[in-house]
C-alpha cells in the first residue's frame, strides 16, 4: 500500500459490539500493510469532521472509511482532492449478520481488503476539457408554442438562441387556432391562444435569431460543440440551399405533432363534408363561420367523432389528451352563435384531464350539445343532402342515427419525430443489398430494407451520429427517454425533446414542458463546460478513456452505447465524444480488449477487488459468491436489507457497479479463477417499461450472461453458477431470498473445482 | 340494446326507427319546469343503482337522463319508468354531478301531463306562475256569474227558493245547493272528459313505445289487473319499497287518505236525497259529532297535516333533495288553501259570523273549483297517470323467465 493511505474504522452504530475491531485493524495494518489505521466513534457529524481533520493532518491521499453506507454521506463535506472509498459496515455487515460471528468478521475483513484494493488503483478524475471553448447557444428546432416558449425562456435566462422553423411563420398548430380551450380556473371561457404575443416577444428578443422556412440539414459534434447547418425549406429555387452555419451547445427538439390518419372506416377524403378537427379550426379562424365544404352553406349541425384517428386502434393505443377538449370547444363555436344549432359528440371515453373536467361541465350546460358514448358504425350521404351518422351502444339507448351538415373527425396526435435507429438500420440494410458477402445475406438485407423503407428520408434533425440521424424512439415514435424516472430526457445528451413531440399534450402543458427543456439545455451546457456528467450521474468528473493501441475495431462499443456517444472512423475505430457520455461504462462492459477505463472504475480496479477477497479453501465449507449490484437500484436495496435487519447469507461479497451493462465478462472468469463458487448479478428491470437508468444496460447484461454461460460450460463448470436477476429498489426483501436460493444451488452443484488453484 | 331502437319509434321517421332529432324546446321546457340541471349528467349510473324502485330489467333513471339531455321527447313521454318513480330523491342526493335526476323525472312528468291533455294551453297556464291570478279569477268569475244568474235560472227551471227551505242560513240564498251541485257536476264532466282523452292518448303511446321484450302486449283485458293495481295504490306499496324517505311516505299517505275521506263525505252529502244509507234526510249544518262530519274533519285535518309536513320536508335546510318546482308548490299551496278555507268557513259558520262566512265560503269554493278544474293539467293529474302506468305495469310487464335476455 502506498504510504499516504489511511483507514478509518467506525466503532459506533453497534459495529464495535458485533465485530472484533482489533482484528480488523490487524488485517488493515499487517495484512494490507496500511501505515495508518484509526478508529472513530462515528463517521457522521463531529466524527466526520474528525476524519477530515485527520486526513489533512496526516496528508492522506487514499482513504477508506468503514462505517455507514456510502449513500449516508454528504459528499461535499469530504475533501475533493482525496480518494475516498466507503465501506458500509453498518448496513451490509452488522445489520444483516449475527454479531460476534466468525463469518460476519470474515465478511467485514473482506470488504476492507476489497476497498483498499480499489482505492489503491483509483486515480483522481481530471475533468474533460476540449481545446475549443464550449458554446452556450441553444438551438431550438420547431417554432410552435413549445419552440417559441423554450427560445423565450432560454433567452430570458441570458442564453443566445437559434430558433428554426420549417414553415414560413412562427406559430405552429396553436397559431392556427381561433381560440383555445380555457387553461385556468374557472375553466369556462375560451381563451386567446396567446401566440401573437409570444411570437412578437420572440421576434423582438435580441438574443433570439429566428430562421423561418429552414431546417437542420446537418448537426455534427456533441454537447457544447454541436455544429449546425441550416438549409432552406422555401418553395421554389431556393429549396435546399444552405442558409446558415453555426455552433450551439445544446438542442431543444420542439418539432410538435400532426394528426393521426382518420380511421379507415370513416369516409374522410371521400365525402367532402367529413373533415378533421384541425380543418374546422382553420376554417373558423379564417372565415369566422363553419360551412360545408361541399356547397359552402353554413353548417347548423355537426357530429364530432372522438378517437377518430388510428390512435383508436391497436396501432396507437394511447390517448392524445386534447381531442375531447378540442371537440367540446368547437361544439361551443357552433352553439354559442346560433339558437338552432346542434352539436353531437360521440365518444368512447370522454377524457378531459385534471381540472379540464370543469370545461366539460361547462360544455355540458349547453342544451344544444349532445354527448354520448357510442361506437360510430357508419357515416353516409343521405338523400336529404345531409350526412347520416349511425352509432351503436349509445347512452340514450341502443342504435342511434343523426342527420348532420358536417362530420368532424377528432383524430389523435402523432409526434413529428423520426426513428433515428430505424433510419440507420434502413441505410445499413440498403448498403448491404449490394455489399454483403453472400447472395443469402444480400437477399436478407433487401428484405430488411423493404421492411424499413417507411423510414427512408424521414430525418428531421440530421444528426451525424453513428447510431442514426435522429433520436431513438419508442414504439409509438415518441423519442425514447427514461420514462419512469426522467421522462424529459432523451437518449442523446444535450438534445431535449419537448412538447407534443415527446408526449401528447396541450398548449398549456407544452409551455411548461418547453420551460423545463430550456432549463435542461442550459444545465447541460453549463455542466459540460465544467467537464461534468449531466445526467444521471450528475457532476461525475470521470469519463471513459480509450487505450486505442489495442482497439481491434470490433465496433461493440459503438453499437452498444445506448447514447450514441461514439462515432467511428472509416476503419471502425471509435471516436469518443465525452460530452455526449453518461458515464455508465457500458462500453467498458462491452470491450473484449478491456481498453476502456474511468479514473475510479475500470476492469483492473474491479478485478483487483475480486482478487482481494480471501477465499477459504474447499475443506472449510465456506462458499463464496460474488454479487454485482447496480448502483441505482440493487445496491440501495441492499442498504434497505440492512435497515430492515433482514438476514443475508454471510458468504456473499458485493461489488457495486455503475450499471450492470458495465460488467465485463472477464470479471466472471477472474472470480471463478479466484475460487468464487458463483456469481450473481442484480440489475434493473428491462423490456418495454425498463427502469435501467442507462436504458439498455441490464438488458445487455442479460444478453451477455448467455455468452458467459457458454464460457462456463467450456470450462466444465455448471452454467447456473452465473445468474442475472432484476430487482427494483422496493424489492429489497427479495434479495435475501434470491441469495438463499443461489446458495442452495451451490450446495447442490458443489464447490468451485478451481478453488485454491 | 336492440330493443331500445323499437322503444324509440314515436319521434322517428316511420321508415327509420333510429333516426333522432333532439327537441331543443322540450329540453328548455324541462329545464324551466324543475329539470334545470339535467345536462349535467355524465351517465355514471349511480342514480339507477341507488333507486329502490328501478326494475332489474330496463333500470331507471340513468337512461331517462340521457334521453332528457338529448331532448328525445317522444321516448320520454311514453316511458313508464318516469311514472314508476315515487320521487324519494335518493338519486338526487347521490348524484355526483348534481344533475338532480329526481327533479328531471318530475319535470318530465309535468311535461307528460300537459302533452297528452286536450286544450293544451291550459297546461301552459298552470305551469307558469304569472298565470295564477287568471287561473283563480276564472272560477271566481264563474261562481260570481252563477250567483248573478241564479234567480232567472231558478225561475227558468221552476225551482222555488223553498226547495232549500230546511236550510235556514243566509248564504244558501246566494249559493243554493242545487246550483252548486249542477256547477260542480259540469266541472267534473269536463275534468273526466279531458282526463279520459289524455289517458287514452297516454295508453296508446305507452303501448306503441313498449319494448315487447319487457312488456307482453298481447295480453288483453287490462281491466282485469285493476284490483291488483288498486291494492298496490291503496296500500302505498311502491312508496313502502322506496324506503329512503319515510316521512314522505306518511305525509303522502295522510294527504291521500284525507282526500279519500273528503271525497266520500262529499259524495255522501251530494247524494243525500238519493242515498238509501243516508235515509234521504239532511239536517244542515250537520252536528260536529255526526259520523260524516267527523270523517270530513279528520280527512281535512289529514290533508292539511300531510301538506304542511310535505312543505316542511321540502324546505328543511341541509337536505340535498329537491325543494321542488313551481308545479309542486302550486299543488301543495292549492290543496292547503282548499282545506284551510274549508276549516275557516266551518268555524265561522258555526259562529254565524256575517258576512265573513259567506266570503270565506266563496273563497273556499274558488279554490275547490280551481283544484278540480285544472286537475288534468296540474301535478294532481299524477293520480291518473301514475295509476295508469301502474295498471300498465301490473298487466303487461313480463316477469322472470319471460323477460328477454337482451332487454
Amino acid at each position: 500500500m502506498s504510504e499516504k493511505t489511511g483507514v478509518f474504522i467506525c466503532t459506533g452504530y453497534g459495529i464495535a459490539e458485533a465485530l472484533d475491531i482489533e482484528a480488523l485493524c490487524k488485517v488493515v495494518e499487517e495484512e494490507c500493510e496500511v501505515p495508518y489505521c484509526k478508529t472513530v466513534e462515528s463517521c457522521e457529524g463531529s466524527g466526520l469532521q474528525e476524519i477530515c481533520r485527520e486526513i489533512e493532518a496526516q496528508g492522506l491521499e487514499r482513504v477508506v472509511i468503514a462505517g455507514v453506507s456510502p449513500r449516508a454521506y454528504d459528499d461535499h463535506l469530504l475533501p475533493s482532492n482525496v480518494l475516498i472509498e466507503k465501506v458500509a459496515l453498518r448496513e451490509h455487515v452488522v445489520w444483516c449478520q449475527p454479531p460476534e460471528d466468525e463469518d460476519t468478521q470474515m465478511l467485514a475483513e473482506d470488504y476492507l481488503r476489497m476497498y483498499l484494493a480499489k482505492v489503491e488503483k483509483t486515480s483522481l478524475a481530471e475533468p474533460y476539457q476540449p481545446e475549443e471553448e464550449l458554446s452556450k447557444v441553444v438551438l431550438v428546432v420547431g417554432g410552435g408554442v413549445t419552440g417559441m416558449t423554450a427560445a423565450k425562456e432560454a433567452a430570458e435566462a441570458g442564453y443566445p438562441v437559434k430558433l428554426v422553423e420549417k414553415t414560413g411563420r412562427l406559430g405552429g398548430w396553436l397559431g392556427r387556432q381561433h381560440k383555445s380551450f380555457p387553461t385556468s380556473a374557472p375553466f369556462r371561457e375560451l381563451e386567446d391562444p396567446g401566440i401573437d404575443e409570444l411570437r412578437s416577444a420572440v421576434e423582438s428578443n435580441p438574443l433570439i435569431d429566428v430562421f423561418t422556412s429552414a431546417s437542420t440539414s446537418s448537426i455534427t459534434g456533441a454537447p457544447g460543440l454541436f455544429d449546425v447547418a441550416l438549409s432552406s425549406t422555401a418553395e421554389g429555387n431556393g429549396n435546399g440551399q444552405e442558409l446558415a452555419h453555426f455552433r450551439v451547445g445544446s438542442i431543444v427538439q420542439a418539432t410538435g405533432w400532426q394528426p393521426t390518419d382518420p380511421l379507415a372506416s370513416l369516409p374522410y377524403g371521400e365525402l367532402p363534408d367529413v373533415i378533421l378537427s384541425v380543418e374546422l379550426e382553420e376554417m373558423f379562424r379564417e372565415s369566422g363561420k363553419i360551412t360545408r365544404p361541399s356547397d359552402g352553406a353554413e353548417a347548423k349541425s355537426i357530429a364530432f367523432i372522438q378517437c377518430g384517428g388510428d390512435a383508436h386502434v391497436e396501432e396507437r393505443p394511447y390517448c392524445s389528451s386534447i381531442c375531447c377538449m378540442t371537440s367540446l370547444k368547437q361544439a361551443l363555436y357552433l352553439t354559442e352563435g346560433a339558437e338552432d344549432a346542434k352539436a353531437y359528440i360521440f365518444y368512447e371515453f370522454m377524457r378531459t384531464p385534471g381540472q379540464y373536467e370543469d370545461f366539460y361541465r361547462r360544455a355540458q350546460e349547453e342544451s344544444a350539445v349532445f354527448l354520448t358514448r357510442g361506437k360510430v358504425e357508419e357515416v353516409q350521404q343521405g338523400p336529404d343532402g345531409k350526412l347520416h351518422l349511425k352509432a351503436a351502444d349509445t347512452m340514450p339507448g341502443g342504435e342511434l342515427e343523426v342527420a348532420v351538415d358536417l362530420v368532424v373527425v377528432a383524430a389523435g396526435m402523432r409526434p413529428n419525430a423520426a426513428d433515428g435507429e430505424a433510419i440507420r438500420a434502413y441505410e445499413d440494410a440498403k448498403l448491404a443489398t449490394t455489399n454483403a458477402e453472400s447472395d443469402n445475406l444480400r437477399e436478407e438485407a433487401a428484405k430488411k430494407a423493404e421492411e424499413l423503407s417507411a423510414h427512408a428520408g424521414t430525418q428531421i434533425l440530421n444528426l451525424e451520429y453513428r447510431q442514426g440521424p435522429d433520436l431513438p424512439t419508442l414504439e409509438q415514435e415518441f423519442p425514447d427517454s427514461h420514462f419512469i424516472c426522467f421522462p424529459y430526457e432523451s437518449r442523446r445528451t444535450g438534445i431535449y425533446p419537448a412538447g407534443a413531440v415527446r408526449q401528447p399534450m396541450d398548449g398549456s402543458a407544452s409551455r411548461n414542458d418547453a420551460t423545463g427543456a430550456a432549463l435542461k439545455a442550459i444545465q447541460c451546457m453549463e455542466m459540460a463546460g465544467r467537464g461534468e456528467a449531466v445526467h444521471p450521474r450528475a457532476r461525475d468528473l470521470t469519463y471513459p478513456d480509450f487505450f486505442f493501441q489495442r482497439c481491434t475495431q470490433c465496433k461493440r462499443c459503438t453499437e452498444e452505447c445506448p447514447f450514441g456517444v461514439l462515432n467511428e472512423d472509416e476503419k471502425g475505430t471509435p471516436l469518443p465524444n465525452p460530452t455526449r457520455c453518461r458515464r455508465c461504462g457500458i462500453c467498458m462492459g462491452a470491450c473484449p480488449e478491456r481498453i476502456v477505463s474511468f479514473a475510479d472504475y475500470s476492469v483492473d480496479i474491479i478485478s483487483s477487488m475480486i482478487k482481494a477477497v480471501d477465499v477459504p479453501d474447499e475443506f472449510e465449507e465456506k462458499p463464496r459468491v460474488l454479487a454485482f449490484m447496480c448502483e441505482n437500484d440493487a445496491f440501495p436495496a441492499l442498504d434497505a436489507v440492512g435497515k430492515h435487519r433482514l438476514p443475508l447469507s454471510p458468504f456473499v461479497r458485493v461489488i457495486p457497479v455503475r450499471c450492470l451493462g458495465s460488467v465485463n465478462s472477464v470479471w466472471i472468469t477472474d472470480a471463478l479463477a479466484a475460487g468464487f463458487d458463483g456469481i450473481l448479478s442484480f440489475g434493473c428491470k428491462h423490456g418495454d417499461d425498463y427502469q435501467c437508468h442507462f436504458i439498455k444496460g441490464s438488458e445487455l447484461a442479460d444478453y451477455r450472461a448467455n455468452n458467459i454461460k457458454k464460457t462456463l460450460e467450456q470450462m466444465q463448470l455448471e452454467s447456473e453458477r452465473a445468474a442475472v436477476h432484476q430487482v427494483q429498489i422496493t424489492d429489497y426483501a427479495e434479495i435475501p431470498k434470491i441469495v438463499d436460493e443461489f446458495m442452495e444451488m451451490i450446495e447442490r452443484v458443489g464447490m468451485n473445482p478451481f478453488k485454491g488453484m | 340494446m336492440g330493443n331500445d331502437s323499437q322503444a324509440g319509434g314515436a319521434e322517428s321517421v316511420a321508415s327509420n326507427p333510429v333516426l333522432v332529432e333532439p327537441d331543443l324546446e322540450f329540453i328548455r321546457n324541462l329545464q324551466r319546469s324543475g329539470g334545470r340541471d339535467l345536462k349535467k349528467c355524465f351517465q355514471c349510473g349511480t342514480c339507477s343503482a341507488a333507486c329502490d324502485l328501478s326494475p332489474d330489467v330496463g333500470t331507471f333513471p340513468r337512461k331517462e337522463m340521457a334521453r332528457a339531455a338529448w331532448g328525445l321527447k317522444e321516448r320520454l313521454l311514453a316511458d313508464p319508468n318516469v311514472w314508476l318513480c315515487h320521487a324519494c330523491d335518493e338519486c338526487t342526493r347521490r348524484c355526483p354531478r348534481d344533475a338532480r335526476p329526481g327533479d328531471v323525472l318530475a319535470a318530465i312528468r309535468l311535461q307528460c301531463i300537459t302533452e297528452y291533455a286536450p286544450l293544451r294551453f291550459l297546461g301552459g297556464m298552470v305551469a307558469r306562475p304569472w298565470h295564477l291570478p287568471l287561473l283563480l279569477g276564472i272560477p271566481a268569475a264563474l261562481l260570481a256569474l252563477i250567483m248573478a244568474v241564479k234567480d232567472p235560472l231558478a225561475g227558468f227551471f221552476g225551482l222555488a227558493r223553498e226547495a232549500d227551505a230546511k236550510i235556514v242560513f243566509s248564504f244558501t240564498n246566494h249559493l243554493p245547493h242545487w246550483l252548486l251541485n249542477s256547477f260542480f257536476f259540469l266541472v267534473t264532466v269536463f275534468v273526466v272528459t279531458v282526463s279520459w282523452v289524455a289517458v287514452r292518448r297516454f295508453w296508446g303511446a305507452l303501448r306503441a313505445a313498449a319494448d315487447p321484450g319487457v312488456y307482453a302486449l298481447e295480453r288483453g283485458e287490462a281491466w282485469r289487473s285493476l284490483p291488483a293495481t288498486a291494492r298496490r295504490i291503496l296500500f302505498h306499496r311502491d312508496f313502502a319499497r322506496c324506503a329512503q324517505e319515510v316521512p314522505r311516505t306518511y305525509a303522502h299517505a295522510l294527504v291521500f287518505y284525507g282526500f279519500v275521506a273528503l271525497t266520500l263525505t262529499t259524495l255522501w252529502v251530494i247524494t243525500i236525497h238519493i242515498n238509501p244509507l243516508a235515509g234521504g234526510d239532511l239536517r244542515y249544518p250537520m252536528g260536529l259529532w255526526e259520523p260524516m262530519k267527523v270523517l270530513a274533519n279528520l280527512g281535512g285535518a289529514a290533508v292539511a297535516i300531510g301538506c304542511i309536513w310535505m312543505a316542511i320536508e321540502r324546505l328543511r335546510p341541509g337536505r340535498k333533495a329537491s325543494v321542488g318546482s313551481y308545479g309542486d308548490w302550486y299543488l301543495i299551496g292549492l290543496i292547503l288553501a282548499v282545506v284551510v278555507t274549508g276549516f275557516i268557513t266551518e268555524v265561522q259558520h258555526f259562529q254565524r259570523l256575517e258576512p265573513h262566512r259567506l266570503l270565506a265560503y266563496f273563497v273556499h269554493l274558488v279554490t275547490v273549483t280551481a283544484l278540480l278544474l285544472y286537475l288534468p293539467y296540474s301535478k294532481l293529474m299524477h293520480v291518473v297517470f301514475r295509476s295508469t302506468v301502474m295498471l300498465f305495469e301490473e298487466h303487461y310487464r313480463r316477469e322472470g323467465e319471460e323477460v328477454s335476455k337482451n332487454a
